[in-house]
């Protein structure tokens, strides 16, 4: 157990990669292969895939005991993770229905919160005012076919 | 001679022009702001500024890229001197010494090296890019598909074994980048493949949110959490104090020299670029030094040699990307995305097709540069204090910019969802150790390997000799079987030495 455990970065990384790779030769075999000659679309992503594959053995096989690499996020990166996640998500769900400045202000006013330090206060200014900026600089100036509001 | 001189006179025309100037200026001023403040990348800094290349004409859109590219490099260093925090990941070997001089006072003589090793490093990679691009292209319009197969394996190969101190999770991640490029309709035959029924995926993935993504995202989450603001040096930096002594000129020359060498040849090389050319300039003066003793300890040779291999290799990286049509990094991917929305085809007739392009490109560069020395010496104390700036209320100022960006290329809303699961690729990737710039050269030769893969097989009547048989890619392939070669063999003689061994790398 131990002498997996020691391994085991480079056992997830074999089983990932390879993993991958067979997925893209069962999807890469669903297309016509044809032939050296005349390849199909099948033929170029089922070598990919056997390379990963072959790969991933050679990972697996050459695994070596290691300190693993922190896999866990570290201190107040879940945060930032998830707000800047959320701000993202904000972003793309609202552009196309309430415009640029109000998709703005909620990707500014999430992700100022990844930081736990920022106040709300300050959060909220700085969206405000981002979102008038960037309405301002890319709708007025630039012309960029996004609606304001 | 005299169609050199004229070809110049025509980059003039367009570099010199007040669109040429303004851009120039822009992007080099952009570009040290960003090289200057950790945590803003080059990547997230090309997605904030997609809108605007739009909607400019090409000469001036790619003055202005190529500017926010070498700008962020010179910038790099001075975060990188003052608070051995590197703006840049190139830039983090000039802290080793540049950092120690700093707090020996003499901060200042650091950051005019610098700004003088940048300038001569610059100055030297736009000269080789000027003597080599042209004939190289006159080469590659005789090329078939076998040397563009050839070349492009060449790079991709390069990327994943040099630099990199696993040689096969990085040849996943190209094979990987590989297969992503794949995804949507299939030239040859219009078939959708990898697309799941998803309509939107038929054109592929979009280059720069997957770029952005990989490269900008978990450079933000990483940044974002950060409660500890860095310290700045608070002395004030005056042009006087930054004169340096007689004995700092000499001991700077033929470093300064060797690191160009160096810089510009890992720069040309696809695949390999700025990070492993100043690791290699710093080793190269640390053996060759007559005071090796002072490594580490502030020797203006350790910050001299990497500044200007640095800098050399960016200029060097345009002569695979202009004279070819092959990408050496991602930044030059995403130029050639530039590129090819402006209608322009990458390539090597893209000198003669568009000669205002690709000179007017090459003369910015000379302007670029002197307009950097002037932002760098007298403005440094300017730069300095923008350090200050809490990174709190800065990033998610780039967040919504990147949003912005990212949507305005497409206006498609998935492109952000794009961006958002490439970010979390990026970060798992790091997590167990891969490294993501193979993935994006991959992603981005893709299709044209496989193109040009077909072509060449059916040119040849299947007949895979016909990539050792020709003159060129015979050379070519020959070169990428040794490298991998020599690569697999040394992961495996690692694998085979005793264990004593076993926390040296960890």
């Amino acid at each position: 157990m131990r002498y997996v455990l020691e391994r085991l970065e480079d056992y997830i990384a074999g089983l990932v990669t390879g993993a991958i790779g067979t997925f893209i030769i069962i999807e890469g075999l669903s297309y016509r292969m044809g032939s050296l000659h005349s390849m199909g679309p099948g033929y170029f992503p089922v070598i990919l895939g056997g390379i990963m594959v072959l790969l991933a053995l050679f990972m697996v096989l050459s695994a070596q005991p290691e300190k693993m690499a922190q896999i866990g996020p570290e201190d107040g990166q879940l945060r930032g993770m998830a707000f800047l996640a959320a701000a993202f998500v904000g972003f793309a769900l609202t552009v196309e229905n309430l415009g640029m400045l109000a998709s703005v202000a909620i990707a500014v006013f999430l992700a100022s919160l990844a930081n736990r330090k920022t106040s709300l206060i300050t959060a909220l200014i700085l969206a405000v005012g981002t979102a008038v900026v960037s309405a301002l600089v890319f709708r007025v100036g630039l012309g960029l076919q996004i609606k304001a509001f | 001679m005299s169609t050199l001189i004229n070809d110049l006179a025509l980059g003039l025309s367009v570099a010199a022009s007040v669109g040429g100037l303004l851009y120039c200026f822009l992007g080099v001023f952009l570009g040290t702001v960003i090289g200057v403040l950790p945590g803003i990348g080059i990547m997230a800094t090309l997605a904030m500024l997609m809108p605007i290349t739009y909607h400019i004409d090409p000469n001036y859109a790619l003055i202005m890229l190529g500017g926010i590219y070498y700008g962020a490099s010179y910038g790099g260093s001075t975060a990188s001197i003052l608070m051995n925090l590197p703006g840049t990941a190139t830039s983090a070997v000039t802290g080793l010494d540049g950092y120690p001089m700093a707090q020996q006072g003499r901060a200042g003589q650091a950051l005019f090296m610098t700004a003088i090793a940048s300038f001569v490093g610059s100055l030297f990679g736009v000269l080789l890019l000027v003597t080599l691009s042209v004939p190289l292209s006159r080469v590659a319009l005789k090329f078939g598909p076998q040397e563009y197969v050839a070349l492009m394996a060449l790079g991709l190969i390069a990327a994943s074994v040099i630099g990199s101190g696993r040689t096969v999770r990085s040849l996943a991640s190209v094979s990987l980048g590989l297969a992503l490029g794949l995804i949507g309709l299939d030239l040859n035959s219009g078939v959708a493949r990898f697309t799941f029924g998803q309509t939107v995926l038929f054109d592929g993935l979009p280059l720069v949110a997957v770029a952005i993504g990989l490269f900008g995202l978990p450079e933000i989450i990483a940044n974002a959490g950060r409660t500890t603001t860095p310290k700045v040096n608070q002395d004030k930096i005056r042009l006087r104090d930054m004169l340096p002594t007689r004995s700092d000129w000499r001991r700077s020359g033929m470093p300064m020299v060797r690191g160009s060498g160096i810089g510009a040849f890992f720069g040309a090389l696809p695949g390999t670029g700025g990070l492993v050319a100043t690791f290699v300039s710093y080793a190269v003066e640390a053996r060759c030094s007559r005071h090796p003793e002072e490594f580490g300890k502030g020797a203006i040779e350790g910050v001299v040699a990497p500044e200007a291999a640095n800098n050399a290799a960016v200029q060097a990286a345009f002569i695979p990307t202009l004279s070819l049509g092959i990408p050496g990094d991602p930044v030059m991917a995403i130029m050639l995305g530039v590129m090819m929305v402006h209608g322009i085809l990458p390539g090597p007739d893209v000198i003669q097709t568009s000669p205002d392009l690709f000179w007017g490109l090459i003369v910015s560069f000379v302007i670029g540069n002197l307009m950097l020395l002037v932002l760098n010496l007298p403005l440094v104390g300017l730069w300095v204090r923008m350090l200050r700036i809490p990174y709190t209320l800065l990033f998610p100022v780039i967040v919504a910019l990147t949003c912005i960006g990212i949507y305005s290329v497409n206006y498609q809303v998935t492109d952000v969802f794009v961006l958002l699961a490439f970010g979390f690729l990026g970060l798992g990737m790091k997590a167990l150790r891969f490294e993501v710039a193979p993935l994006l050269l991959g992603f981005v030769l893709g299709p044209m390997i496989e193109e040009y893969f077909r072509r060449a097989l059916i040119v040849s009547g299947g007949d895979m000799m016909s990539f050792l048989d020709r003159p060129i890619a015979g050379t070519i392939t020959v070169i990428t079987g040794a490298l991998l070669v020599w690569a697999l063999a040394n992961a495996a003689w690692k694998q085979l030495r005793p264990r004593n061994r076993r926390s040296s790398n960890a």
